[in-house]
């Protein structure tokens, strides 16, 4: 075993830089890092920060403000008097309880499917490339990358229907169809680098495939498959089209959809549809705040190992 | 560990999948009338009615859809049961390939006004059929700022001398007569032209023929956008030349903000824009008028929009609940408060006229039948009519935007 394992290379190589300082070219780069500030660099920065913040922060000074001063054209001014009516509003108006849960089921199931079947296909697939089968399901899977939902759209909507799937849970075999290509491709790359040697020293252990996965690779993948999960998320949490065509129920209809209803030619109504935005972008952030580490390491990971 | 928790959690997708394909098929209870609203406004004022009439009654249960697709729903075969939405071209589309139901033996199909069902007609028919019930019409003229007129001792202009006049007069005051929007698109089409059109030219004749023209439509045919037209939106333009001078850069929203601070006398925007000024003053004192384009003030006509129609699928499962609720929402009590309530006018030949003084001079145009269907609204989607007037009225020559209309009228006719 010549070779490090690639996750714990990657955790040797972060605990050299910033934790000990005790290595002499680390050591040097700090000094040179704390003495001089990239000014051009930090402004560009700042500047990109700019475009995230303004707008989150107009999001959330119109989600207090009441409908009057919503529309008085000053986006920036701070909410006076301070209102709560627009989260009241928007609470009612798409019964934001019932479609904040049928968006949460679908995203859970999304993201726990495309992670595990991802996974395993990737696993079959790059441990049995040299058979024509499964090389040739790699490309048929990929393939599936370039063809966008509008294209298929109506197709889904008639077999859904037909198949008795115009519902939540059509959407979320339909999500995790679509997320399979790119994670597959993402895992795949990731399970190359992972060496045969580890897989057969487990098989001398006794151990059959189905374990060798599940005790074995799946655990090595977890960085990935922080990055493919998340992916997964987004794609999942904040889509419209494919719930608004699929789902026939409008009772258990996704957030993004029901909130269309705020967007019209002849009214505007800033002040709820904004409060509203801000319940449904919650969750994407707080997940992405205690995920980014991994998001960033898998992708990281990702490219270097492709 | 870990192996034991993600085959609870694979066993539990597995579940939730056969748990919602099985909840598709529960039946029994009450006929459940799936009942599509279009309108955000309104759905307060709906979601009250069918808790009302849930309780009213044990044989239909009203379930009501604001967000689903209605093409998803057509090609999937279960559109709602029933819908009340916007009356408009691509709405017809459905009506004229038959995928609505006949309601013409309903007893509400006999208290419709037979020139305002004729507005439905005006964009498709079925044969035999009475697929569409128009429930509410928007009548749509000149916002006017009432204070403004009586400021400078203004009277309501009737002919165009008048209009031009009173334009005058405000602009010698230093007031803005108009105020325009043309950042948007659709304010052009639906306020400017539609309305200066519908005061010189009789739009559904002219649409009609139109359509039967088709390919042949050009500067030599008998009507045309170039010759037809030509008139109307030369003096659109002159209008226009009296409107704020920062127009092209204001969006609705902010026509509605500077039209209620009092920043303009008029305002060419239907009764929408009425609601939206009120979040900012509503005790403005508005009116409304026909905008005069001729000498004639028999000319006069208010532009109508059917902004809300009741219709049944073929394809509905239930059909019956369905119209029990129909004639529930179409009685007059409930239709006279809705079109109170958001500044409709009624479609039926016992409904109250309007009490709203914002829009109570458009009642007489209404009643005589005065009105029209804008003229934008007949062009299909395919063709940007909107956009190419607003690079008209930014600017433009009214002769080759017309043109341009009549060359894209043709090749639409040449496709279908």
């Amino acid at each position: 075993m010549t070779q490090t394992q690639p996750a714990a290379a990657a955790r040797e190589a972060n605990a050299i830089d910033p934790e000990r300082p005790g290595g002499v070219p680390s050591k040097r780069r700090r000094r040179v890092g704390a003495e001089r500030v990239n000014w051009p660099g930090t402004i560009i920065l700042f500047l990109c920060a700019l475009t995230v913040l303004v707008p989150l922060y107009v999001t959330i000074a119109m989600s207090f403000k009441t409908t009057g001063q919503a529309v008085d054209g000053n986006a920036f001014a701070l909410p006076a008097p301070f209102s709560v009516d627009g989260f009241v509003q928007a609470w009612q108006l798409t019964d934001f309880p019932v479609a904040f849960t049928v968006s949460t089921l679908i995203t859970v199931v999304t993201v726990a499917g495309t992670v595990i079947l991802a996974a395993a296909a990737s696993f079959a697939i790059t441990r049995n490339w040299d058979r024509r089968l499964f090389r040739w399901s790699f490309f048929y899977l990929l393939a599936a990358m370039f063809l966008p939902f509008p294209v298929v759209a109506l197709p889904q909507i008639q077999l859904t229907g037909l198949a008795g799937l115009d519902n939540p849970a059509g959407v979320a075999l339909l999500h995790i169809m679509f997320q399979l290509s790119f994670s597959i491709l993402l895992f795949t790359a990731f399970l190359r680098s992972i060496p045969d040697e580890l897989e057969e020293s487990a098989r001398i252990d006794g151990a059959t495939t189905w374990q060798t996965f599940w005790q074995l690779i799946f655990p090595l993948l977890a960085p990935m498959s922080a990055t493919v999960g998340i992916f997964a998320f987004l794609a999942s949490w904040n889509d419209f089209m494919m719930p608004s065509l699929i789902i026939s129920d409008p009772a258990m209809q996704t957030l993004p959809v029901v909130q269309d209803m705020f967007q019209t030619q002849f009214s505007n109504n800033y002040n709820v549809s904004f409060a509203s935005y801000l319940m449904a972008m919650a969750p994407a952030i707080i997940v992405y705040l205690f995920t980014q580490r991994w998001v960033m390491e898998g992708v990281t990971q990702g490219a270097v190992k492709g | 560990m870990a192996h034991r928790a993600l085959r609870t959690l694979a066993a539990g997708i597995v579940l939730a999948l056969a748990g919602g394909v099985l909840a598709g098929c529960s039946s029994g209870g009450p006929a459940e009338v799936r009942f599509h609203l279009s309108k955000p406004e309104a759905i307060p004022y709906f979601r009250d009615l069918i808790r009302e009439y849930n309780d009213s009654q044990d044989d239909v249960e009203v379930v009501f859809d604001t967000s689903s697709n209605l093409q998803a729903g057509f090609l999937r075969g279960n559109p709602p049961d029933l819908g009340l939405l916007n009356y408009n071209m691509e709405m017809a589309r459905f009506m004229e390939r038959g995928a609505l139901s006949d309601l013409g033996d309903m007893p509400e199909a006999e208290r419709i006004r037979p020139d305002v069902q004729e507005l439905v007609d005006q964009y498709a028919t079925y044969p035999g059929r009475t697929s569409v019930l128009p429930y509410s019409v928007m009548a749509a003229s000149v916002i006017y700022n009432v204070d403004i007129f009586e400021q400078h001792g203004l009277e309501v202009p009737t002919t165009w001398e008048e209009l031009l006049a009173v334009c005058d007069t405000l602009q010698a005051a230093g007031v803005t007569p108009f105020y325009g929007t043309f950042k948007e698109p659709w304010s052009i089409g639906q306020g400017w032209f539609d309305y200066s059109v519908g005061g010189m030219v009789d739009v559904a004749a002219f649409v009609e023929e139109i359509n039967e023209l088709g390919t042949e439509i050009g500067p030599d045919s008998e009507v045309s956008f170039q010759q037809t037209l030509k008139e109307p939106a030369e003096r659109m333009m002159q209008l226009a030349e009296y409107a704020n001078p920062d127009a092209p850069s204001r969006g609705y929203g902010d026509g509605n903000l500077a039209f209620a601070n009092g920043e303009a006398a008029m305002y060419l925007q239907g009764p929408w824009a009425l609601g939206e000024i009120a979040k900012t003053d509503d005790q403005l004192k508005l009116g409304t008028f026909p905008l005069p384009m001729t000498d004639n003030p028999d000319d006069l006509k208010v532009r109508v929009n059917i902004d809300l129609a009741a219709w049944i699928p073929e394809s509905s499962q239930q059909k019956e609940g369905a119209r029990e609720f129909l004639s529930y929402i179409m009685q007059q009590e409930v239709m006279d408060e809705y079109n109170a309530e958001f500044l409709g006018f009624g479609t039926t030949t016992d409904a109250a006229p309007a009490t709203d003084e914002r829009i109570l001079a458009m009642q007489p145009y209404y009643d005589d039948g005065r009105f029209y269907q804008g003229v934008t609204k007949a062009v299909p989607l395919t063709i940007p009519i909107d956009n190419l007037l607003q690079g008209l009225i930014t600017g433009g020559s009214v002769d080759s935007t017309l043109s341009r209309l009549d060359q894209e009228w043709a090749r639409l006719a040449l496709r279908q």
